[in-house]
């Protein structure tokens, strides 16, 4: 499993390299901002205030949004700039940016994590009996998977999105919840439950599985034919128990490896499916991007902000990527960047 | 085995692969939410409307007739009609193809002109600035959303420098070549020239970063092999060493690795359209998703699959005629 | 007496890594004369292998040659550089260490060749052999039809990127010539490999392991080289096999007159293939002499050793296969320390030994010497060290 070797080769390729302390570096901080978002936000990242070019609450009040756009023609001068108030200035509804980028790491590596983790629930069990019993199973599991590897992951994301709806999924928000017992520090009017995209999560799990699978059969097909699991065998152990005790310890290393490759493509799958409005939630880094488009010319940080921080997360979680597969040196390469 | 009965079992296996991409979108429809007759006709139609459309478009037979008539349709070619502009859903596809694989085969050169030369100064001039430069920049690459990598184009090189043009293109490659041979004026293609380079850049981004890791990596495996320092030893010119031989072996596996990648680039390609308003099949892909046009986006998609499946049986073909050993086996 | 056509003296590689300094190749003296066959022999990781990548100059980093010159006889190429680098030349010979890279590449495959361990990962898997073996043929072929003096004036290539993207757009274009294949046919036949025009368009893994071994001997004569280096050329085949293709070197030999460096860990080969032979071991040649001299006469202990692992199959039950105890030392810098480097396995080892001897006279022929206090000394009882010294000390002086 993670034996000695592997440990010394993962402390001395990182004391080495400066780039796996930068990759750890980074997803800390990411990591915080999620977590400590309710704190470190100024605003409620879901309110739309309106305000114009001087701060001044826009339009007066006893006008609606929509009559302003009208008499407007633009709704471009909505988002304002950067300022004491907004540090990193508001969007186009007037929503604070630097506390939607606090929020939107949330959701980035909410999906993320639960995307790899299903996608792994998925795939490596059916890897692995597959490469174990080969034959008809491990037929027809192969062949499932080259259909699923002829749809771009986007197109099916979209397809599968298009079936079963893009419902949000409201989850309470943990840091809010124990602030309300104890002060820690939570600005008032927080939300108190966060939008995270279900489908988006089971989509993303749904177009990644093949990867796992054909990585975890990889293994079990090299290990079935190994001796120790050969004279498990021939002591009668039964086959679930050999799996699970013998074939998927030693198939760990190139999965993780591989899931944390993952984690990094379905980051960038769910931005871009944001992006293109089929995420289900607004409070993401991707669906921000799209917002910030129309008015990229005068209001470019609307987009920048967030664009910047999905480089980063992918930055940071590929930097440890590079780092883990350097270090344990697994079959795994570039190659299964697949999205 | 020989190379065609390989090339066969590939062909057999490539045919399957489509049936059950047709399959499962044929279910996705099955169980998507909506009546298609009141999606056609708009929530206002009158029931009668309805009842005459469902039964001129089957949609009252059992399922399986329902699929057997649309299995059919398709080996015929017949992809039925899109529901909201009621034109002819091969029609639709086939005048999106040109502009499609027009940014894909741009965004390809893009990433091989500027990758492979990339990824063999890195494995050769390992540890120097050159090595580093070539490291972080496919790092950035596979790490950016290539739409946002888009906008940030059209804001820097578009908007500030002035650089390229940002609207939706005026001209096609086909047209352009066309004026080009008819009235000998270049002007038109540069105008393509000059809308294509910012698309192309963005969808190709992503794809220069992934073959310059691949590039990097493969070469210096196989630098490391005794059949290098065995060719330097026949005094061999160090450049025909580098690239007849060493580069040759490491494309061999990149050349599969890219034919996977194939279903990337097309996603990629749906992405760039919508940045850019690119007049392709993605962008027709993603008005036909927000329709909810079933024909259209079903069309578009077996589209996909079988070009995803066509070429990388070409790339098997290749593969099996620069490398019989390996696969063959 | 006949001048060598290669003389080595002082040798000396190194290789520089994360952890540390590694003495390959230290201060080996060589001599080769025209059409002789000497042997160097020692165990893996004695340094045989490294010394020969550095007369070729295919040290590959972190590895460079901090000392020494290898001095190559070849009145025609000492002419044609004398200009440009007249320091490096004396005589007929030049100094190929003080010749810059690409004049010394220029030398590979026309002047010197080499035969490696494993053939089957020696040839290029995706490449047919005929094209392989093509390839030595055109670089002797471009050799000759470009005189030396103006390579070796000209820091130019030959061949340049432009070329190579000329080839591959229009295969006519390539590197090989028609004519070189050809001869690349009738190299196979000389080798002895039957159906040389259906074997030129196969792949290496078409090929058994002895007939590939018998192509690259095809590939190394294609430049008809002056030295031919054979780094264990039949290590990994069988046993019948080796001994064709043994054959088929001093066949070979006999008929082109090229002079044979020949790397093995195999005493039985030495025997039977060499005229004079130098003991390697730690990166040092510790004895040299004739194949009589090593055999029969044996100075240094550590080539008694070697010989007393030799299964003596004439007196069976009698002289059992004794192996040397102890494990090949260290080549780090850092451990070696100055003392003789066998000292720790010798089994008559001295206090002077850990002081480092010269190389001594063994027979007083200068034939034969050894770099061991023994051969001038003998045997101190007195001054054994005494028994476990080297694994409480842990042998650094």
């Amino acid at each position: 499993m993670i034996s000695e070797r592997i440990k010394s080769n993962l402390s001395e390729s990182f004391t080495e390299s400066l780039l796996p302390k930068l990759g750890v570096a980074i997803l800390i901080c990411i990591v915080l901002f999620a977590i400590f978002a309710p704190i470190l936000a100024t605003h409620d990242p879901t309110r739309t205030g309106y305000y114009d070019d001087s701060g001044q609450p826009y339009p007066p009040t006893g006008t609606s949004y929509e009559t302003q756009i009208s008499q407007d023609g633009e709704i471009t001068e909505v988002a304002i700039e950067p300022s004491d108030e907004h540090l990193l200035g508001t969007n186009t509804v007037g929503q604070d940016v630097y506390s939607r980028f606090l929020y939107g790491a949330r959701v980035s590596l909410v999906v993320g994590i639960l995307g790899v983790l299903m996608a792994l629930a998925i795939g490596v069990p059916l890897g692995l009996v597959a490469g174990y019993y080969g034959g008809r199973v491990d037929d027809v599991l192969m062949r499932n998977a080259d259909v699923m590897l002829a749809f771009p992951a986007l197109v099916l994301a979209l397809a599968l999105i298009g079936v079963f709806g893009e419902s949000p999924v409201f989850v309470p928000d943990p840091i809010v919840y124990v602030d309300s017992f104890l002060d820690i520090g939570v600005a008032d009017g927080m939300p108190t439950a966060i939008p995270i995209p279900g489908t988006v999560t089971i989509v993303a799990a749904l177009v990644t599985w093949v990867w796992f699978a054909r990585i975890a059969r990889g293994e079990a097909l090299s290990l079935r034919s190994e001796e120790y699991v050969k004279a498990a065998k021939s002591f009668g152990t039964p086959d679930r128990s050999i799996l699970w005790r013998h074939v998927l310890p030693n198939s760990v290393t190139p999965i993780i490896v591989l899931a944390t490759i993952q984690v990094a493509v379905i980051i960038l799958l769910e931005a871009s499916l944001a992006y293109l409005g089929f995420s289900g939630t607004t409070l993401s880094w991707g669906y921000e991007i799209e917002r910030g488009q129309d008015v990229l010319r005068t209001r470019p940080w609307v987009a920048v902000v967030p664009g910047i921080g999905i480089m980063l997360t992918v930055i940071g979680v590929n930097l440890i990527g590079d780092w883990l597969r350097d270090a344990l040196d697994p079959n795994v390469d570039n190659s299964t960047r697949g999205a | 085995m020989s190379i065609a009965k390989f090339l066969t079992k590939r062909l057999l296996q490539g045919i399957f692969v489509l049936w059950g991409v047709v399959t499962i979108l044929f279910g996705l429809r099955a169980v998507s939410p909506g009546d298609p007759a009141t999606l056609m006709l708009g929530e206002g139609a009158s029931r009668e409307l309805i009842q005459q459309v469902r039964e001129a478009e089957g949609l009252n037979d059992p399922v399986y007739i329902q699929y057997a008539d649309y299995v059919q349709g398709l080996l015929v070619g017949d992809l039925g009609y899109s529901w909201r502009s009621e034109r002819d859903v091969a029609l639709m596809v086939i005048e999106r193809i040109p502009a499609t694989l027009e940014l894909a085969l741009a965004a390809t050169v893009v990433a091989m002109v500027i990758a492979i030369p990339l990824g063999v100064i890195s494995a050769t001039r390992r540890d120097t600035p050159a090595d580093y430069s070539a490291t972080l920049f496919s790092l950035l690459g596979i790490s950016t959303p290539n739409f946002w990598l888009g906008l940030m184009l059209i804001l820097v090189l578009g908007v500030w420098a002035g650089l390229f043009p940002t609207g939706r293109r005026p001209v096609g490659l086909g047209p352009a070549v066309l004026t080009l041979a008819e009235t000998g004026s270049i002007s038109e293609l540069t105008t393509w020239i000059h809308y294509i380079a910012l698309p192309a850049v963005t969808l190709g981004t992503y794809f220069t970063a992934l073959i310059t890791r691949l590039t990097r990596s493969g070469m210096i495996d196989e630098l490391g092999k005794p059949y290098v320092t065995a060719t330097e030893a026949k005094g061999l010119p160090e450049l025909l060493v580098r690239y007849k031989h060493v580069l040759r072996n490491t494309m061999i596996p990149i050349v599969t690795v890219l034919g996977l990648q194939l279903g990337t680039l097309m996603g990629g390609a749906v992405i760039t359209e919508t940045v850019f308003n690119w007049p392709g099949l993605g962008q027709r892909l993603i008005d036909a998703l927000d329709a909810r046009d079933w024909p259209l986006m079903q069309g578009i998609i077996v589209f996909i699959a079988v070009a995803f499946v066509a070429i990388n049986i070409a790339v098997d073909a290749v593969y099996s005629y620069v490398d019989p050993e390996v696969a063959l086996e | 007496m006949v001048d060598p056509i290669l003389d080595i003296e002082g040798l000396t590689t190194r290789f520089f890594t994360g952890e540390g300094q590694i003495n390959a190749v230290s201060d080996v003296d060589l001599t080769i004369n025209p059409g002789e066959t000497v042997g160097v022999v020692g165990e893996s990781g004695s340094g045989k292998s490294v010394t020969a990548l550095s007369i070729m100059d295919l040290v590959e980093d972190p590895g460079k040659i901090t000392a020494g010159t290898v001095r190559y006889r070849n009145p025609e190429f000492a002419a044609s550089i004398a200009e440009r680098h007249p320091d490096a030349v004396d005589g007929d010979y030049v100094d190929l260490l003080a010749v810059p890279k690409h004049v010394r590449r220029s030398l590979r495959g026309t002047s010197f060749s080499m035969i490696f361990q494993d053939p089957e990962s020696s040839f290029n898997p995706s490449i047919t052999v005929g094209e392989q073996i093509a390839e030595a043929v055109e670089v002797q072929r471009r050799a000759t039809t470009r005189p030396r003096s103006v390579s070796a004036r000209s820091t130019r290539p030959e061949y340049r990127f432009s070329d190579f993207l000329l080839s591959t757009v229009f295969p006519s274009r390539g590197y090989v010539s028609e004519s070189s294949k050809q001869e690349a046919i009738s190299l196979l036949e000389q080798v002895g490999i039957p159906d040389p025009e259906e074997r030129v368009g196969q792949y290496p893994h078409e090929f058994s392991g002895g007939m590939l071994q018998r192509a690259m001997v095809a590939q190394a004569l294609a430049g008809e080289p002056d030295v031919l280096i054979a780094d264990e050329p039949t290590t990994a085949l069988d046993v019948t096999i080796q001994a064709q293709v043994l054959e088929l070197l001093n066949d070979l030999q006999a008929e082109f007159g090229m002079s044979i460096l020949l790397i093995t860990h195999d005493l039985g080969v030495v025997a039977r293939m060499c005229e004079r032979v130098g003991v390697m071991y730690a990166g040092k040649i510790v004895e040299r002499g004739t194949v009589s001299d090593i055999f029969d006469t044996p100075a240094h202990p550590y080539t008694e050793g070697l010989i007393g692992s030799i299964p003596d199959i004439d007196t069976p039950g009698g002289n059992r296969l004794q192996p040397i105890a102890g494990n090949v030392p260290s080549l780090l810098d850092s451990e070696m320390g100055t003392r003789c480097a066998f000292a720790d396995r010798c089994p008559k080892a001295m206090q002077r030994c850990l002081d480092e001897p010269s190389e001594l006279d063994a027979s007083g022929s200068q034939s034969h010497t050894a770099q061991c206090y023994l051969v001038s000394d003998g045997y101190a009882e007195e001054e054994a060290l005494p028994a476990g010294y080297f694994e409480s000390s842990g042998g650094d002086s």
